[in-house]
């Protein structure tokens, strides 16, 4: 309605017709009017009005379950995309770029840190490995049944080296 | 018209939040207008009373949609799809009772449908328009909206709106001044 009043229904008639028209569409314009207010058209009966409002009440959860909906959505857009930007961030920022060097250095010699060959390395790790490998062998050797004699004759041997050792001892 | 304007667009920010009191009002303030604009085109009360009850249904389902500008210009840019919708749908059941059972059959049927109401004398003379000159000239009377919305609404230049409306006036003045 704010537009209709404010249009300047003249000066608009004016630049499509001329001035005869301009009045006669201005003098038409008015006289219907006012054939259609003497003319009113039947107004709505109070009971669809009620329906109408009963039947907007109705529609209102559904309206309503859309609008969570789409709440919803908006949500997880926006926090897919400030999942995303995090993400591109720490990208950008966590990558050296081409101009930047991080400088480091090692206490081990980079040969032997990359190498898959300890023992060959050094020497005391390779001492050091020997002996754990004969320990594990005389575990196993001991550990199994099948070399059960094999063990007694061991112990035996260790029992007579004690002896042996004993007496010497004694003997000064 | 300020405070007028500012209470409209709280109901509109209501109705956006789902407030049945706002949807309420809204329906209380274009009903009549609205339930005019639809009797002067199909010229029967139950028609009218069916397309005004899904104009505001529309209303619940699409005001999430409506931007901002002229509440009048979006209410009635929807009456008018709903009438349009009611036009194409009424001549489909036309050309269906014309197939089965003749042209006869289905005059019969709408002029029935026209006697079981009293007719005022602008409806009768309304009926020698075409439907679109018809449609012009009630959009500008009930929907109050300017030259230039009408246009808008439908995408057409504001030359060619005013010359259709103003063949539409002129004819209908003589209609029921003759």
């Amino acid at each position: 309605m704010k537009d209709r009043d404010k249009e300047n229904l003249n000066e608009l008639l004016e630049k499509l017709f001329d001035g005869e028209q301009a009045r006669n569409y201005i003098e038409d314009a008015r006289k219907v009017e006012q054939i259609l207010r003497q003319y009113p058209a039947p107004e709505p009966d109070d009971m669809l009005i009620a329906n109408i409002k009963a039947e907007v009440v109705m529609r209102l959860p559904v309206r309503r379950a859309h609008l969570a909906r789409r709440k919803l959505y908006e949500v997880a857009a926006v926090a897919a995309v400030v999942v995303l930007a995090a993400f591109a961030a720490v990208r950008l920022f966590d990558e050296p770029g081409p101009g930047r060097h991080v400088y480091s250095a090692s206490l081990i010699p980079k040969a032997i840190w990359e190498s898959q060959d300890l023992a060959a390395d050094d020497e005391n790790l390779a001492v050091f490995q020997t002996e754990i490998q004969q320990i594990e062998e005389e575990m196993l050797a001991l550990e199994s049944d099948d070399n059960s004699s094999e063990s007694d004759t061991a112990i035996t041997e260790l029992e007579m080296e004690l002896i042996e050792n004993s007496s010497d001892f004694w003997k000064g | 018209m300020k405070m007028a304007n500012d209470d409209l667009a709280r109901i509109i920010i209501g109705c956006k939040d789902g407030d049945a009191k706002c949807f309420a009002a809204i329906v209380d303030m274009y009903a009549s207008r609205c339930y005019g604009y639809f009797y002067r085109l199909t010229g029967n009360n139950d028609t009218s009373d069916e397309l005004l009850s899904e104009l505001f249904v529309k209303l619940v389902e699409k005001i999430g949609s409506y931007k901002g500008g002229s509440f009048e210009s979006w209410l009635f840019k929807i009456a008018s799809n709903i009438f349009h919708d009611h036009l194409r749908s009424k001549q489909r059941r036309k050309k269906l009772l014309e197939a089965h059972h003749g042209q006869l059959e289905a005059e019969k049927t709408e002029q029935a449908r026209s006697d079981g109401e009293q007719v005022d004398k602008l409806q009768i003379q309304l009926r020698r328009l075409d439907a679109d000159t018809r449609e012009l000239v009630m959009l500008r009377f009930y929907s109050q909206l300017s030259f230039k919305e009408i246009a808008k609404m439908r995408s057409e230049p504001i030359g060619t709106t005013l010359a259709k409306t103003h063949r539409a006036l002129k004819k209908l003045r003589e209609l029921m001044e003759g």
